[in-house]
């Protein structure tokens, strides 16, 4: 067992802000960048910062379309991000098993 | 110390998972429209005198089309407004949790259509009060602020006039059918509309 598990957490998806990007769009197909924006309370560059990084890891895919003339960015997980979330929750559970007094 | 981020990190992820599945078109809107409908159906069936329960039953549906299609407008107007598709993820979940109660509620309509003796209008009114709090209940799994606590004092409200309705005011008739539906379709839908106003926390955050 790795003495210290919190240095194996998956370093892209630990940051605060990635973290709940990927814990959203694990429960939703795909969302918009505005709905994302106004639910994490994000500025735009903060988001699109954040998304570009886990779109760098393959963690996630943009699509922009347009719809009633206006543009739409949508962004979904993609099957690297599922894994590596899925990863990344296991060990975040297994460090609190661990810690729980027998 | 590692378990205590650990949980706190578990906590957030449940917490935006959760919200994520959520349907967050505002809903105040639409809860004022359909009880706006619901009051001036009530109060249009009572001054025609809509008393024959073929007629009963197709003036409140008529009246249900129109605050569904009613709401429909509003959320997709919303949805055009933030440049988001309206058959999103949440709203078809809530759709799809809606549409079997009110569809047993059309097929128990229909049924007393055929069937019931003109007069007897009640088992109308409550039995569509059930389902549609089955309905608002089912699809308050998706839905955020007491949802389903609404849809329990619908049934329950529903509930308490089906052991007291048959003994209740005989001589009014139609009329109070047709105050029953208001009440149930329509003020109560106002007054949980104006909660959601009160309570809109976009407007608190600001």
């Amino acid at each position: 067992m790795n003495p210290e598990p919190l240095l194996q957490l998956d370093r892209v998806i630990h940051e605060k802000g990635r973290l709940a990007i990927m814990s959203m769009l694990a429960a939703s197909p795909e969302l918009s960048f505005i709905e994302l924006r106004e639910t994490l309370q994000m500025t735009d560059g903060n988001l699109t910062t954040h998304i570009r990084t886990l779109q760098e890891a393959g963690y996630v895919s943009v699509a922009k379309s347009y719809r009633n003339n206006r543009r739409l960015t949508t962004v979904s997980m993609t099957p690297a991000g599922g894994t590596a979330f899925t990863d990344y929750l296991a060990l975040l559970e297994q460090i609190v098993r661990e810690a729980k007094p027998r | 110390m590692e378990q205590h981020v650990a949980t706190e990190h578990l906590q957030v992820i449940r917490t935006l998972m959760e919200r994520s599945a959520l349907y967050r078109r505002t809903l105040a809107p639409i809860m004022l429209c359909v009880g706006a409908v619901g009051s001036a159906a009530a109060l249009g069936g009572a001054a025609l005198g809509i008393e024959a329960v073929r007629w009963f039953c197709a003036w409140w549906l008529g009246a249900a089309v129109a605050a569904i299609a009613g709401a429909f407008v509003i959320a997709r107007r919303q949805a055009m407004k933030d440049g988001e598709p309206f058959w999103s993820p949440p709203a078809l979940r809530v759709t799809q949790a809606l549409v079997p109660p009110l569809v047993a509620g059309l097929l128990f309509s229909l049924a007393l259509v055929a069937f019931a003796p003109a007069g007897l209008r009640w088992p109308f009114v409550l039995g569509n009060a059930m389902f549609y709090g089955c309905a608002v209940h089912a699809a308050g799994f998706f839905m955020p602020r007491g949802m389903k606590l609404f849809a329990w004092l619908v049934i329950a409200g529903a509930g308490v006039l089906l052991f007291v309705r048959p003994g209740l005011l005989p001589g009014m008739g139609a009329r109070l059918d047709h105050a029953l539906m208001g009440a149930l379709f329509g003020v109560a839908h106002l007054a949980y509309g104006v909660y959601l106003y009160v309570t809109d926390p976009r407007k608190t955050a600001a």
